[in-house]
């Protein structure tokens, strides 16, 4: 049999509950736009039954305290696509401004554009062919030429320029990363010394939102250890967090390019292929950017040399045979050719249009010069369908990173509605359970005055004195 | 079973972003009037746009540049038949005076214009056009002939050489442009003006001379120089069918490239109204789905 003051600590056992399930609630409603938040819910545990004579008698029940609704698999794929995801983003943002030094040219609007300079370039000798002393059509292959010259030299100046500024984001980004890892240490070390046996709560929240934040900024992979502690390594293997230790990415020039270490370790290459911010943008910058600044070296180089030889193989209005000079600056190797390419030669007389041993009427050699456009003197192509080339290839990646970008978006935004549906706060459920609490310390306060009652009933029986 | 309670600030606005990021698009589409504003778009479509210009580009500067050289090409003609005539006169004189009915006067008399056919003669050989002397092969900078009347006959000297220019059209044809003077005038089998200089030294002293002899050589001079001037006749034919083919082909290929490269207006205005209802309806969406929560009806 029980008493009744073990009664009335029972209901009091109650009340706190109540009273502990609505502060649990409360916590979840003031957080509720709390996106890095997790939902709890009231843990409720009946206390241990008392036996007295083989009858066990109840004592209660208490709140434990709230228990943090989250799927630890989910969010680490979430993670994961997170990853692939901004780095496509990053990567694509890169391949936009690249691609804007290769507008599309229509007839009305060639200003700029390689491909067009590349045909007036080579038209220009053709027009010699008819008049090869004549003054105005020598000057328009000068023009021409330095027009060429300065588009191409343009083109790489501004390709170069935005390698610099991908450089400069990326050690950006790996300082942020080395500010994450720390915090993250950190947490680790808190949440291993308070509940390494049982989710953290509000730290696993803490938490999780630096592996958010670390997994957008660059690729990781996550590995529970013992005592709930966490580490962290790149999607290369480097590790870049273990429990209570962060070790940071430290940054070197390499031949004017930065590069980032851990330890010893060159893991820019791992990097760029890991996923993350920075992956995106060290893949544009390492592989992007130079393939298309090594086709434009090609470019440059080729024509540069190919019409210097031309015109070095002719007579000019001079009667100078096979030294009239050159026209465009004589790159000493294809790398660089393209930021350095100009036009040298300033007297249109030097134009070598005829013949070695011809008259100066000669137009042979501004034949010659003439059909290199027609001919396979650029990586095996016509230095116009090299261009051509180019700009598919550019085009294409462009292509194939927008298409990948829609869709892992898409899926990094189903991924988010499945984690939110689980640990996010729905005010809905959250009034519905104040209501309910809110009920239950109702009942149990009425349970409380009853049982007073009775215990004032209790204690007066039999006396003359009534107590109330 | 759970549902996401960002559903609306999450996934509903983004779609909301997304529809006015397609409607920025297509309207930037529309009035720029380019399907293909950047090469992403369309990779393929913007090299073969890189490939058409070119040969639209050569065209078009080959059309310019032909319509320079035909000018250069009348002129040797004109030149050529005016050599012809002044060929004709000189044969007709030589007739006269080997008809022996001349006395040594009147043969003297022909001598003289004899002489002054081959003056005509000489200078339209050295005949220029635009600065530049179209009977000198590739030394185009002086006058191909000169006359030295101290021998007897007169000598002339060709000062040129025997190049031949040639201009290239785009379908890789190549058209005549000069003939050498040394072919024209003073060649081996048919040497113009070596004839008309022993002509004129024939009846110089009042008597026919070698005149019948020479007269035979002038007339197959003559026929020769005819011949010479078909071959610039192909010439300007063969640059006017260069030149309309040209033409006809840039502008087939710019048409090409337009419809490559153009927003298909219908389709794009179509794609633009649906864009702008899916807002609309996103809209409604958001707004009935954020009317609050139970805490309202507590």
């Amino acid at each position: 049999m029980g008493t009744i003051s073990s009664a009335i600590n029972l209901i009091t056992s109650a009340l706190n509950a109540d009273q502990a399930a609505l502060d649990v609630t409360s916590n979840n409603v003031s957080n509720a736009s709390n996106e890095a938040y997790t939902r709890e819910v009231p843990n409720w545990s009946e206390n241990q039954p008392i036996y007295i004579n083989g009858e066990a008698i109840g004592s209660g029940v208490t709140v434990t305290g709230g228990v943090s609704q989250r799927d630890r698999v989910l969010d680490q794929r979430l993670d994961q696509q997170q990853q692939l995801s901004a780095s496509s983003t990053s990567l694509l943002s890169a391949l936009t401004t690249l691609q804007d030094n290769f507008t599309p040219a229509s007839s009305s609007s060639t200003t700029g554009d390689i491909g067009t300079d590349i045909t007036n370039f080579f038209d220009t000798y053709t027009t010699l062919e008819s008049a090869p002393s004549n003054d105005a059509d020598r000057q328009a292959v000068l023009s021409s030429a330095t027009t060429l010259a300065s588009d191409i030299s343009r083109t790489a100046a501004s390709l170069n320029a935005q390698q610099a500024s991908l450089d400069q984001s990326a050690t950006t980004v790996v300082s942020q990363v080395n500010t994450l890892t720390t915090a993250l240490a950190q947490v680790n070390q808190q949440i291993q010394s308070t509940s390494p046996n049982s989710d953290a709560g509000v730290l696993e929240d803490e938490r999780q939102s630096d592996l958010s934040q670390l997994s957008q900024l660059i690729g990781i992979n996550q590995v529970t250890t013992e005592q709930n502690g966490m580490s962290v390594t790149t999607t290369g293997g480097q590790l870049l967090a273990s429990e209570g230790t962060a070790i940071p990415i430290t940054s070197g020039d390499v031949d004017g390019v930065t590069h980032f270490y851990l330890g010893q370790t060159d893991i820019t290459s791992a990097l760029a292929s890991g996923g993350g911010q920075i992956g995106g943008i060290l893949t544009a910058r390492d592989q992007s950017i130079p393939t298309t600044l090594a086709s434009l070296d090609q470019l440059a180089y080729g024509i540069a040399t190919n019409i210097n030889t031309v015109n070095n193989a002719g007579t000019d209005l001079d009667g100078d045979n096979g030294n009239a000079g050159n026209i465009f600056n004589a790159p000493t190797q294809v790398a660089g050719s393209a930021a350095a390419l100009t036009v040298v030669m300033t007297d249109p007389n030097k134009i070598a249009a005829a013949g070695i041993g011809d008259g100066t009427g000669d137009n042979s050699n501004a034949v010659a010069a003439a059909n290199l456009a027609k001919q396979n003197i650029i990586g095996g192509e016509t230095p116009s369908n090299f261009y051509s080339n180019l700009v598919s290839t550019l085009g294409s990646s462009v292509s194939e990173t927008t298409t990948e970008n829609t869709a892992l978006t898409a899926s990094v935004t189903q991924l988010q509605t499945q984690v939110s549906s689980l640990s996010g706060v729905s005010l809905d459920d959250e009034a519905s359970n104040l209501e309910l609490f809110q009920r239950a310390y109702q009942a149990a306060s009425q349970v409380f005055s009853i049982l007073n009652t009775v215990y004032a009933s209790a204690i007066n029986i039999g006396v003359e004195t009534a107590v109330s | 079973m759970r549902v996401d309670p960002f559903y609306v600030a999450v996934n509903l606005s983004g779609a909301l972003d997304q529809t006015q990021a397609t409607q920025q698009q297509l309207s930037q589409e529309l009035s720029s009037g380019l399907r293909v504003s950047t090469i992403g778009t369309d990779p393929v479509a913007a090299a073969q746009n890189v490939t058409l210009l070119n040969s639209v580009d050569q065209d078009d500067s080959f059309t310019q540049t032909t319509s320079l050289t035909q000018g250069q090409l009348q002129v040797t003609d004109s030149t050529l038949g005016s050599v012809v005539t002044q060929l004709n006169q000189a044969l007709s004189l030589a007739d006269e005076a080997n008809n022996g009915t001349l006395n040594s006067t009147d043969l003297k008399s022909i001598s003289n214009q004899l002489s002054g056919i081959r003056d005509e003669v000489l200078s339209l050989a050295n005949t220029a056009y635009q600065g530049v002397y179209l009977f000198g092969g590739s030394q185009t900078s002086g006058a191909p002939f000169t006359l030295d009347s101290s021998t007897s006959p007169a000598t002339v000297t060709y000062n040129g050489n025997s190049d031949v220019n040639t201009l290239v059209a785009p379908t890789g044809q190549s058209i005549q442009l000069n003939i050498p003077g040394n072919q024209v005038f003073t060649a081996a089998t048919a040497n113009v003006l070596g004839t008309l200089n022993s002509l004129v030294a024939d009846y110089a002293n009042g008597t026919a001379g070698s005149g019948v002899a020479d007269t035979t050589a002038l007339n197959s001079a003559l026929n020769y120089v005819s011949q010479q001037r078909v071959t610039i006749d192909n010439s300007i034919g063969q640059l006017t069918d260069a030149s309309g083919a040209a033409t006809e082909q840039g502008t087939q290929l710019t048409t090409v490239q337009t419809d490559l490269m153009q927003a298909d207006f219908a389709s794009v205005s179509t794609q633009y109204s649906l864009a702008q209802s899916q807002q609309t309806a996103l809209i409604s969406v958001i707004t009935a789905l954020g009317q609050g929560s139970l805490f309202n009806k507590l």
